[in-house]
């Protein structure tokens, strides 16, 4: 194993500190004029009558909010350049290998972890079935591994991945090649799920392909990704892009067709500034493990949570660490192979958001702090960015109702704000906004084999058209959600890990929808209602964004029903239209597998706990995945022996969620239990038991598990 | 036409108790997959037969309590003729030996065998022995401890602050409701 304390020198051609310092000096001038430019205009529209303390504030924020959005076009407008013009980025890593060296046989061993909490166990298993027989066709399988860690503590999702994993493993002969391993205690929740994996199995292998739970890759693409690791050694992590499959919704399948439409340019400028001090972004990406277990492990933050603690955004400073340590973390621009599911509603995205803006936020921490590359800082500093810059914009918004109301009974002046240097600003930032949409509809329309990717012409047009509304009504509403987080978490309001919602089978209800946005609705009414009393005009200027919101409870539940088009071909991507043989098959496989018999109702919500104890061969498998703790107090055999007791005589609904997780976590008590309820009868067993074991043989032949047979 | 002969007439318990083992062991055994009725049936009248003496000793156990107990140690003997000399430990004998005969596909391949180990053929023991005998990964311990970052002196004063609004967390709000106040007065200030 190399030596992670040295790390080898890099040997991708021309990679070089003239070339890295071209780059970045040349995008870094385009968005500093620009941003000057933007400066300067209002500067000169807000002094018209000279400055007061509303315009410095509104100075203020503007910048950070016009760096953003330069940032955005010119990354953008760089990625286009080298699509449009044909040329071929000399660091696309995606063109490093050589036909032959593709055919290579691979000699380092890789793990695949798949760390889960309360997901699909279905979808999770089933992803896994389709990635081992993908790789099993390229006949590299041999050196691959696969771990599903399970922090999952919902006992019906525990049992439920413990059946799956056996199914699978007995389907594919997959023993001692797929393992389960579940935790104990969630500590540190994904991050300490990998830090545990590393510590207890990580010598055994090269490298790590660390997935989510709804990530799919293909096997090819897995199998490459080691072949660059293995001829450029200083590579610390590769992270693909994932393209995003699998929406049902109109909001996913808008969110879908954007990021397939207009995220190839923006990956490719992403390359072009980033180069070998890219972000890891938790998944969809190889890790080289000595360098990580010697260098990534996470400390903890001064203070508490939500700002200090435990770091949430894991995979930022995991890659700062990285090229800290001397590696490189790059960008793998692939179209094909690595693919993600998305939140299938708003409010699904809202709680996702919740959880980043946190985990961003206490970035602050690390935004000073020593020995970072430049490049990382600055990734820390756009990912604090991405969040602030919505109360930045509120502020913004806020101060133009000031001036507008101190204004209010001069309305041409409102208007007029700088004249000339106003209406060039408000130009400029429109064109920011959708230069590069415009570019990329017109280079998309112009191809000639676009229906290799979407459904025709017409359907891409109206797409955009649509998605362009789409986007104008959603972000006004994301800005005000995003601005009460950043203030939750600077009034040290944290937030619970939550499994993670990705299909949109159960959609968003009426109800769910107007508890959400009901307050936002309402603010936005009256602050409407404001602006048409100061004057007409400055209604109409902010009317955009207050009609956003104000329409945010129709627009959520129209986004999360299923009628987008999609018979006419509107929203249609690559993947929906010709899917590569992983997600084809993924799909059939799920489609099996979500015809199961379901347990009566009133066994439903406990039936993880039956299956566990009833069924003979769930039940050994369920104590055999236990470890077999070493020595146990009396006090704690009493206690256990108390609970066993309970539950036989009052059935599972009289033990709350931490007896029950103490129960399921005991081999012993769990094989006790097995026998006490078979041979109990009478008064001393519950009804409940009762009915579960009359039912259990009827229910099914065999336990209900997860995957397709 | 001949008597009919059924040889099983327990001394202790009622008939009543006695249908109910009955049932809970058809139950039991079906659990185990034996789908086979003629198979469970003669399970289960061999455990009851062996259940029945031994509630003569036990009469007051529930009859079903003794015919379950009868099927355990008829299962540990039998997974003891087959996994015994694995060092399997004592307490784990159950769980992996039921699982050793799933993993063999013992329910659909070996039904017969299940519980009756003579002439049980070569290939379902083999098979039987293999998952006890090779369990892993191994572990391979590493040492991942966290990497210390100098966050330099901001964070040492962002912390000591954080911290005081952690003892006192109604300073939160009212810092909050005083920069609210300065706003609102400020904008006062200016549209006057």
């Amino acid at each position: 194993m190399t030596n992670p304390a040295l790390p080898p020198p890099s040997n991708i051609p021309g990679y070089t500190a003239a070339a890295i310092r071209k780059r970045r000096s040349t995008f870094f001038a385009v968005v500093g004029m620009t941003l000057m430019s933007g400066v300067w205009l209002l500067a000169v529209s807000l002094g018209r009558n000279g400055y007061n303390f509303i315009d410095f504030i509104m100075l203020g924020v503007f910048t950070p909010l016009f760096y953003q959005l330069s940032v955005g076009f010119w990354t953008a407008m760089l990625g286009l350049f080298f699509l449009i013009t044909g040329r071929k980025d000399q660091f696309d890593l995606s063109r490093s290998l050589t036909e032959e060296e593709k055919r290579s046989e691979i000699g380092a061993t890789t793990a695949i972890i798949m760390p889960v909490y309360n997901e699909d166990v279905s979808r999770v298993f089933e992803g896994l079935r389709v990635m081992y027989l993908s790789l099993e066709k390229t006949g590299q399988l041999e050196q691959f591994d696969f771990f599903v860690l399970s922090d999952s503590d919902n006992p019906n999702k525990w049992v439920e991945e413990e059946l799956a994993w056996l199914e699978l493993c007995r389907q594919l002969d997959g023993f001692g090649r797929i393992f389960y391993r579940k935790r104990r205690k969630p500590i540190n929740r994904k991050s300490g799920n990998v830090s545990d994996f590393c510590r207890r199995w990580g010598r055994n292998y090269r490298y790590l392909h660390a997935l989510d739970a709804d990530s799919i890759m293909s096997g090819e693409l897995l199998a490459n990704m080691v072949r660059l690791m293995e001829k450029h050694r200083n590579i610390g992590i590769l992270q693909t892009a994932p393209r995003v499959f699998g929406a049902g919704t109109l909001f996913g399948r808008v969110m879908q067709f954007a990021h397939a439409a207009y995220g190839e340019p923006f990956m490719a400028g992403l390359n072009y500034l980033a180069l070998g001090d890219a972000t890891f972004w938790g998944h969809n990406a190889i890790i080289r493990l000595a360098p990580f277990i010697e260098s990534c492990g996470l400390p903890e933050l001064p203070g508490r949570e939500p700002f200090g603690g435990h770091i949430l955004s894991h995979d930022f400073v995991e890659s700062a660490l990285m090229t800290k340590a001397g590696y490189q973390v790059w960008l793998l621009p692939v179209h094909e192979g690595s693919y993600e599911e998305g939140p299938p509603t708003i409010i699904d995205t809202l709680k996702r958001d919740r959880r980043w803006c946190q985990g961003n936020m206490q970035h602050f921490w690390l935004l000073f702090a020593k020995g970072w590359a430049p490049l990382a800082r600055l990734n820390f500093f756009h990912g604090i960015l991405s969040y602030v810059a919505s109360p930045l914009w509120f502020v913004f918004l806020l101060c133009a109702t000031a001036l507008a109301t101190i204004d209010r009974h001069n309305p041409d002046q409102v208007i007029a704000a700088g004249e000339k240097a106003g209406l060039l600003l408000l130009l400029i930032t429109l064109g920011l906004l959708f230069v590069p949409k415009a570019i990329i509809l017109i280079r998309q329309l112009t191809r000639k084999d676009l229906e290799k990717d979407f459904h025709s012409k017409k359907a891409v047009f109206w797409s955009c058209f649509l998605d362009t509304i789409f986007f104008s009504i959603l972000a006004p509403t994301l800005m005000l959600f995003h601005s009460k987080f950043v203030i939750f978490t600077l009034l040290g309001r944290g937030v619970k890990w939550a499994g993670q919602r990705r299909s949109g089978d159960d959609a968003v209800d009426w109800e769910e929808s107007i508890l959400t946005f009901a307050g936002v609705s309402a603010f936005a009414l009256v602050w409407a209602a404001f602006a048409l009393w100061i004057n007409p005009t400055f209604f109409l200027w902010i009317s955009p964004v207050l009609g956003g919101i104000a329409l945010s409870i129709p627009f959520s539940i129209f986004t999360a029903g299923t009628g987008s088009g999609r018979n006419k071909g509107f929203f249609a991507t690559k993947e929906e239209l010709h899917p590569p043989w992983v997600l084809s098959q993924l799909e059939k496989n799920l489609a099996k597998a979500h015809v199961r018999e379901a347990p009566i109702p009133q066994l439903a919500k406990n039936y993880g706990l039956l299956q566990s104890l009833l069924d003979p061969y769930v039940n050994a498998l369920h104590v055999s995945l236990l470890r077999q703790r070493k020595r146990v107090t009396p006090e704690s055999r009493d206690y256990l022996d108390a609970l066993r007791r309970r539950l036989v005589r009052d059935g599972p609904n009289a033990l709350n969620k931490r007896e029950l997780s103490a129960v399921m976590y005991d081999p012993d008590v769990m094989l006790r239990l097995h026998y006490d309820l078979w041979s109990g009868s009478g008064d001393g067993l519950s009804a409940w038991w009762d009915t579960a074991i009359r039912q259990y043989n009827i229910l099914t032949r065999e336990p209900v598990t997860a995957l397709y047979r | 036409m001949d008597q009919l002969q059924i040889d099983f007439n327990p001394k202790t318990g009622s008939d009543a108790e006695w249908n109910d083992a009955y049932a809970r062991l058809a139950d039991y055994f079906r659990a185990h997959r034996i789908h086979s009725r003629l198979h469970r049936t003669y399970l289960v009248l061999e455990t009851l037969k062996r259940a029945a003496v031994t509630h003569e000793k036990h009469p007051d156990q529930s009859p079903t309590a003794v015919a379950i107990h009868e099927a355990r140690r008829m299962h540990r003997d039998w997974l003891r003729g087959i996994i015994g000399d694995l060092n399997v430990p004592e307490g784990r004998l159950d769980a992996n030996g039921r699982l050793a005969f799933l993993l063999c596909d013992g329910p659909n391949e070996y039904p017969d065998f299940f519980l009756n180990s003579s002439d049980a053929p070569f290939e379902m023991l083999a098979a039987m022995r293999a998952p006890i005998q090779q369990s892993g990964p191994d572990l391979a311990v590493s040492s991942m401890v966290p990497r210390p970052i100098d966050l330099g002196v901001l964070p040492d004063i962002a912390g000591e602050t954080s911290g005081f609004f952690g003892r006192h967390p109604w300073m939160r709000y009212a810092v909050l409701a005083l920069v609210a106040a300065l706003v609102a007065w400020g904008l006062w200030t200016v549209t006057r």
